[in-house]
């Protein structure tokens, strides 16, 4: 009789802090949003209302244009963000004079704290600031960026996106690293052309990087609230309020905890279908090839 | 002899205990706004322990910004470590509906408080909690700017002269401007030069805020919400009110007189630089505008031409947490707070905002230390609060109310249609407030 040769003892003693974490700090809250959300406070009662948050969601019309903000917002920054991303990393593993400054100049974002960005921010695209005063040498009259129900949105997208491609763009460089330079020179001995090889090569290898970056990049900015909540509030005229504002009004601004749980239950479902979505698509290709 | 030893040992050690437990101090805990108001308390909390050795008081200060995220959230869990809490009146509902504050004992007598000040503390008949201090708005303007651009200023108490009650009084009851004619001041006053405003002709000081803008449609003669506190179909949309926001909107784009989006504090700062010819404003900003070079002067709240004058009010309150362990100390210490001779002097001398306790309006009213300017400013918060002052809105769904509201009107700020903007607060509101009628 010889002891089993798997410790199991020692797996799960090593195990145990991840998993605790694991369940400390995202299973719990997730239980803890799905139980709330099926309770209303009612003179200082908790009601057990069954799915009823979820049920008036159906008719509330805040509830809809803030879906709608939210889904138009990420159709937008997603890819824009990607394509940027990629474009930057690609251009970092090049060779040419001043490369060195460029990659100083596009690390720094990085290195900026988000609350700290959008109040510079804020600060340049006021009425009198940089941002117009730069327009303004080009002849176009002063735009109200954060305070127009037309631009507010878009103002934030490019916030966002400035400072976030550079954190996307390392890990695509890292990506792009894991190419074998052989390949390329195989393809430039066939005579393949720079963006054949970019079609062909670059973004077939890359897909793994790009599935984790497409992954990650659509959770944060499904989850994005810094900026609205320092910049515009969820205005002008509702045109910046994303879901995650609208769960934090209701439940921090409102005390109506129960809506807000249920909002936040909706977005996390939203979500994983978004991410089961990708998974799938991309890793079907993946079978295909 | 054992057991009669060991019976004097117990009964002594029993005294002993009693003893130390009936000299041990009582710790009661508040949580407050920091700055001039934690300065303010901690003055009255010294007071108060000079004459009562056995409780102390221990403040717990918050950004002004964060405060009532954190009060919702310690008063909600029912935690017990809180004792007193700072109100913002128009949460007084919202809190004694969900039975976060005990009702006030009705051994204190609260007949020396102004009536209108108590009434905002009751909720459904029931005192929740005891006004702290009162404010009032006036209209502060530039005397150099309006002598710069040839345009007479408004009626109003000035640095120099000296004004009694009575002469107040009748400034404040017919030589008050109107709205009409702040804006055609405003529009004379405001500078535009090479594409930028240099000078702006008026603002208000609390951007889109309701406390300081429902006037505008009050004094046009609808109120805010309807009187069961959860509708605005018919208020808010009314005609009243739409002119009102138009009045509103204008100042930022019509006429472009106001600077858009001011933070808590810029109209002062913008005053005190002389780059801003008027502001409404309460007046706290009394120390800090003293404080700068500009001569000022201070005139009434205005009002709209053929409506009613109108003026904002209300302030802090404060209340005993329902879950707090020590519900005697804590209502002893609030009463100390708002309605004691002391408690009220000591706050009123520290924080130079406008009071609730007759007795302190009668000084200030009478007592020749006011005749001059700036004190007599406080004869004019002392007019408005007998005759002007309109509280807000008692409803549970105030926080809804407040939100939807300075939403519209920062819309209408930026250009978006009047019309739209308050059908949509009106549908936000009720949609929010339903939820907590339910």
């Amino acid at each position: 009789m010889s002891r089993s040769r798997t410790p199991v003892l020692l797996i799960a003693a090593l195990l145990a802090p991840a998993l605790i974490g694991l369940v400390v700090f995202r299973l719990y809250p997730v239980g803890l949003a799905i139980s709330d959300s099926l309770f209303n406070m009612v003179r200082g009662q908790q009601i057990f209302v069954g799915l009823d948050n979820y049920l008036s969601l159906l008719t509330d019309r805040t509830f809809w244009k803030s879906m709608q903000v939210t889904l138009w917002f990420n159709l937008l920054i997603n890819p824009i963000q990607i394509a940027l991303a990629l474009g930057l990393a690609l251009l970092y593993v090049q060779n040419f004079k001043g490369v060195t400054l460029y990659r100083v100049l596009f690390l720094i974002p990085i290195g900026v704290s988000l609350p700290t960005a959008v109040i510079i921010w804020r600060i340049m695209l006021t009425q009198d600031g940089l941002v117009n005063g730069l327009v303004g040498i080009a002849g176009v009259p002063a735009q109200p960026w954060l305070t127009s129900e037309s631009l507010a949105l878009y103002s934030i997208i490019a916030i966002a996106t400035w400072k976030g491609i550079s954190y996307w763009m390392i890990f695509i460089i890292g990506g792009l690293q894991t190419i074998a330079p052989e390949i390329y020179d195989a393809a430039r001995i066939d005579g393949v052309k720079s963006w054949q090889r970019l079609i062909f090569i670059t973004i077939p290898l890359l897909r793994p990087t790009l599935l984790f970056v497409l992954v990650a990049d659509v959770t944060i900015n499904f989850l994005l609230f810094a900026p609205i909540f320092m910049l515009t509030q969820g205005g002008p005229a509702d045109s910046t309020n994303v879901l995650m504002y609208e769960a934090y009004k209701s439940g921090f601004i409102f005390g109506d905890m129960g809506r807000a749980m249920a909002i936040i239950v909706v977005v996390v479902a939203i979500l994983l279908v978004i991410v089961g979505l990708q998974f799938k698509l991309l890793s079907n290709r993946e079978a295909r090839s | 002899m054992k057991i009669t030893q060991f019976a004097i040992a117990a009964g002594l050690a029993a005294g002993l205990l009693a003893g130390t437990a009936l000299a041990q101090e009582k710790t009661l805990t508040m949580i407050v706004i920091e700055g001039g108001d934690t300065t303010a308390m901690q003055a009255v909390v010294d007071a108060y322990k000079a004459e009562h050795p056995d409780v102390a008081i221990n403040l717990q200060p918050y950004p002004f910004a964060q405060f009532f995220q954190v009060a919702e959230l310690r008063l909600r869990s029912a935690e017990t470590g809180i004792d007193l809490v700072y109100v913002d009146a128009p949460l007084l509902a919202s809190y004694a509906s969900r039975g976060f504050l005990s009702p006030i004992d009705a051994a204190i007598d609260t007949s020396a408080l102004v009536p209108a000040a108590l009434d905002a503390g009751r909720y459904e008949g029931t005192q929740f909690a005891l006004p702290i201090n009162n404010s009032a708005q006036v209209l502060y303007f530039n005397k150099a700017l309006f002598e710069a651009a040839g345009i007479t200023p408004p009626a109003g108490l000035t640095e120099g002269e000296t004004a009694s009650q009575v002469e107040v009084d009748t400034l404040a009851s017919s030589e008050r401007w109107t709205w009409e004619q702040v804006a055609e001041a405003a529009r004379a006053l405001t500078v535009f030069e090479g594409g930028r405003t240099t000078t702006y002709g008026f603002t208000v000081e609390q951007f889109g805020e309701l406390y300081q803008l429902q006037p505008f449609g009050e004094s046009l003669g609808s109120p805010v919400i309807g009187p069961d506190g959860y509708t605005a179909a018919g208020y808010l949309d009314s005609e009243a009110w739409t002119k009102g926001a138009t009045f509103w909107g204008n100042l930022y784009n019509e006429w472009a007189v106001s600077p858009k989006s001011l933070g808590y504090g810029e109209a002062a700062s913008l005053f005190g630089n002389g780059q801003l010819a008027m502001f409404a404003g309460g007046t706290w900003n009394l120390p800090i505008l003293s404080a700068t070079d500009v001569d000022f002067g201070v005139a009434p709240y205005p009002y709209f031409e053929g409506g009613s004058v109108v003026t904002p009010t209300g302030s802090w309150y404060v209340g005993v947490n329902a879950a707090s362990a020590n519900q005697a100390e804590a209502m002893a210490f609030a009463s100390y707070l708002t309605t004691s001779d002391a408690g009220t002097k000591v706050w009123f001398d520290s924080l130079q905002q406008l009071p609730t306790y007759t007795p302190l309006l009668d000084t200030i009213s009478t007592s020749a230390d006011y005749d001059a300017f700036p004190q007599n400013v406080f004869r004019l918060g002392v007019y408005d609060s007998l005759n002007t002052a309109k509280a807000r809105p008692v409803t549970a769904a105030y926080g809804q109310l407040q939100d939807a509201f300075r939403t519209a009107f920062v819309d209408i700020a930026n250009g978006v249609p009047v019309a739209d903007a308050l059908a949509s607060a009106v549908q936000k509101f009720e949609a929010a407030a339903s939820r907590v009628a339910q």
